[in-house]
């Protein structure tokens, strides 16, 4: 790996998100155990963040919320508001932003930033993350945790580990030695699976992994043995990426417990292509192509692409695609994140001999778009993703110029929050 | 079954078949070629089941008989005979032995009798056409059907036979070919949608001769039979289904008309093409109002920009059309005239080609939306 000689890699986690949303706006509920998720206690659904009141209590994300609502009878149980917690991540990435262009968004409430070259500015790494605490908490009310280190697997690690509000600074050539100490679990890429088969090894840290000989290693897990092994010593070659600009337009979901069951799949897929049509139609322009994304719970990562024979910016189109590529992929598989993109964007459209149905399906997804705009994201919905626990789709790319939101802003008389959807 | 036929006669009726083998079926037979002794000759006979091709190789028979042979294989043994002396063929059970000069084989068959019974002719032609004339024909209409199965309908070529006329139709969901030509014998109304690949193997086999193919129509067997007089039968099964009313989109007036030399915008186009390739392969054409003399054709994309300019003739008013270049392509090789007229009704509406001084031609294509 290019080895770097300081840290420059961040990893900004907002402790507690969606509780401690809650927490800032409703003053009463402070110090109070705040449980986010689902519709409420009595849900079949999971706890989607729990405030640090309510973890002493034993409430931990994806638990069912009856277990946390026995485990903590007196929490306060408030339901998952998306369009908020959206609205808050998009404030807080844009205060990323303003230190250094390098932002990799990984879910709604974490990033990775490479801070390397913002160092004359703003003064080296461990001052950039205090800055980032300190504007985060001024302008949003909220605290963050970041770890610093040469690498994104170390600094992601490092941020765990003093929550809330913490800072944990790895130092260049510290990395193995601050891995070796931490249990197995911690380490990022090693699921239950993995964890199990080294028990075998009595692997417990992850120091004991990094000095399992190399060649057991491979024999036990083939191709993902010497990975492991570069893992445990902190190595990670990944660089922070940036979206590609108007390459593709793409959303993806990690589910709060990993799934196996179709019917979540594909409506999961249904919304999210739902997300990436809109955004097409918002920014004129059209999917040349299909790409889906999908992590199992071992944190393997595929994508699979087709290019359509027609260009497309409707929902049914991109989700049919999506559902071709998806499903001999996630068979039997446990799935963890799903993502849709739409690529090969084009401001093209060829004009169809015998189009009726088509120009009346994209009236209707205009029709869709506009009720939206005003009312609001779920105003109105497709009827197979009623009911359903599917939260709004996250957006992957919210800097990338074919826009929703930058369409929404132009036109003063559609501003507001609720026009923002992508 | 003995009889004896030259290499020469054997290979080309070979060939011709073969096309029609269907090579990964999951009936054996179809990969078989089958062999049947008929009027003091050897009919050779393939089908995949959409189409059948049957071809009658004359020779000298000693003893009757049927048998089918691995299509592949022996079309590639009886290739690389020599020409001299003649192949001798006997059947031996289920085995063909074959015999030319100095080369002798045995060859595995399946019993004729597995192989599925193909109509031939005998019947009276419902009508005739001119070879050549069908041959061009199709070669203006065919390529323009859809090869994707999204729509079966639009894989096949519309042929609609009215009196002495027959017109032959194909669209994908961009474009549509129409051409009309003249029948021999006149025919009562009729309409059967014929799949693009059957005839794109009936143009194989037809001649550049004005000697009649005839046609037999069957719509009751779901077929249509094409007889040529040396021995060759093409039996084709139909589609079923309603072909669009492709009349009603054929556009009726338009506002800019173009005339220009068919080969001229063809280079333009292909020029351009190759950079319009690097993004959507959208060419633009620029046609100025009354009275000036040059169709602009351009292509702009990450990888650079290009324009040419194309003599013409304009009437009408000035417009900027987009279209795929495949599409500008494919009708410009095929099109069989050296003057062509371009007629548009603005950017968004669909574009028609037609032969300068030939009412019996049209292609329409759809054009493509730009941003700018």
């Amino acid at each position: 790996m290019p080895s770097r000689d300081r840290p420059t890699i961040l990893h900004v986690d907002l402790d507690a998100f969606f509780a401690a949303v809650e927490q800032r706006d409703r003053p009463e509920l402070r110090g109070r155990p705040v449980i986010v998720g689902g519709g409420g206690p009595g849900d079949r659904g999971v706890v989607s963040a729990a405030s640090y009141e309510a973890r002493a209590f034993g409430v931990r994300s994806a638990m069912p919320l009856r277990t946390a609502g026995a485990l903590c009878p007196q929490g306060v149980f408030l339901p998952v508001d998306g369009k908020k917690y959206a609205r808050v991540s998009r404030e807080v990435m844009a205060i990323l932003r303003r230190f250094t262009p390098l932002v990799e968004q990984i879910s709604i409430d974490e990033a990775f930033l490479d801070v390397a070259g913002s160092e004359a500015l703003f003064g080296d790494a461990v001052e950039i993350a205090r800055r980032i605490k300190a504007a985060i908490t001024a302008e949003t009310g909220l605290t963050a945790s970041v770890g610093v280190s040469t690498t994104r697997l170390v600094a992601k690690i490092a941020s765990d580990l003093r929550k809330p509000d913490g800072l944990v600074v790895v130092p260049a050539g510290e990395e193995a030695a601050f891995l070796a100490p931490l249990p197995i679990w911690r380490l990022w890429g090693v699921g239950e699976k993995t964890r199990r088969a080294l028990a075998d090894y009595r692997v417990t840290t992850i120091g004991d992994l990094a000095a399992l000989p190399e060649d057991v290693l491979a024999r036990r897990f083939g191709k993902m043995g010497p990975l492991l092994r570069e893992r445990a010593r902190g190595i990670d070659p990944t660089p922070v990426g940036i979206e590609a600009g108007a390459k593709s337009i793409s959303h993806e979901h990690t589910f709060d417990i990993d799934t196996a069951d179709r019917e979540t799949i594909e409506k999961t897929l249904l919304s999210l292509a739902d997300g990436v049509a809109s955004r097409l139609r918002a920014s004129g322009v059209k999917a040349g192509g299909v790409a889906v994304k999908i992590r199992d719970s071992e944190f393997v990562t595929i994508t699979r692409q087709r290019v359509l024979p027609d260009p497309t910016d409707l929902t049914e189109e991109i989700w049919r695609v999506a559902l071709d590529l998806a499903r001999p992929e996630v068979r039997g598989m446990r799935v963890r994140l799903l993502g849709v993109a739409a690529i090969h964007l084009g401001a093209t459209e060829q004009i169809g001999l015998f189009e009726e149905g088509r120009v009346r399906r994209h009236r209707a997804a205009e029709a869709v778009d506009q009720v939206r705009r005003r009312f609001g994201r779920h105003a109105i919905e497709r009827a197979r993703l009623l009911r359903g626990e599917i939260p709004d789709p996250f957006e992957r790319d919210p800097l990338s110029p074919p826009d929703a939101r930058r369409a929404g802003r132009a036109r003063p008389t559609e501003g507001g929050e609720d026009g923002e959807e992508g | 079954m003995k009889l004896s036929v030259v290499q020469e006669n054997l290979a080309r009726g070979l060939q011709v078949v073969s096309r029609a083998v269907s090579a990964r079926s999951s009936l054996p037979v179809l990969g078989n070629v089958l062999l049947r002794t008929e009027d003091a000759g050897l009919k050779l006979t393939a089908t995949n089941l959409e189409i059948g091709v049957t071809y009658w190789v004359p020779g000298r028979i000693d003893a009757d008989g049927a048998i089918t042979v691995p299509a592949k294989l022996f079309t590639d043994f009886v290739n690389t005979l020599p020409a001299q002396p003649a192949i001798d063929l006997e059947l031996q059970g289920d085995t063909i032995h074959l015999r030319c000069g100095r080369y002798e084989a045995h060859i595995k068959g399946i019993d004729a009798d597995e192989f599925p019974a193909i109509p031939t002719a005998g019947e009276r032609p419902t009508t005739r056409v001119s070879q050549k004339v069908l041959k061009a024909a199709l070669a203006q209409v065919t390529f323009a059907a859809a090869t994707d199965e999204a729509r079966p309908i639009l894989t096949g070529v519309l042929t609609r036979f009215s009196g002495d006329r027959i017109t032959l139709a194909a669209a994908d969901n961009y474009r549509i070919s129409v051409r009309t030509i003249g029948a021999l014998d006149p025919v009562e109304e009729t309409t059967i949608v014929v799949p693009a690949r059957s005839y794109t193997e009936l143009s194989r086999i037809l001649a550049d001769s004005d000697d009649p193919i005839d046609i037999v129509l069957a719509p009751a067997r779901n077929q249509v039979l094409f007889h040529l007089d040396e021995g060759i039968d093409l039996v084709s099964r139909l589609i079923d289904g309603q072909f669009p009313n492709y009349q009603q989109i054929l556009p009726t007036s338009h506002t800019t008309r173009a005339e220009m030399e068919r080969a001229e915008l063809l280079e333009a186009v292909r020029l351009a093409s190759y950079i319009a390739s690097a993004s959507a392969n959208v060419v633009k054409l620029s046609v100025p109002s009354d009275g000036a003399a040059a169709v602009m054709v351009t292509a702009a994309a990450d990888v650079g920009d290009n324009q040419g300019e194309v003599e013409a003739k304009v009437e009408g008013d000035g417009t900027t059309i987009a279209f795929n270049a495949r599409y500008l392509t494919d009708v410009l090789q095929n099109v069989d005239a050296e003057q062509i007229g371009l007629e548009l009704s603005g950017p968004l509406s669909p574009g028609v080609i037609r032969p300068v001084g030939d009412d019996d031609y049209v292609h329409v294509i759809m054009p493509v939306r730009t941003a700018s």
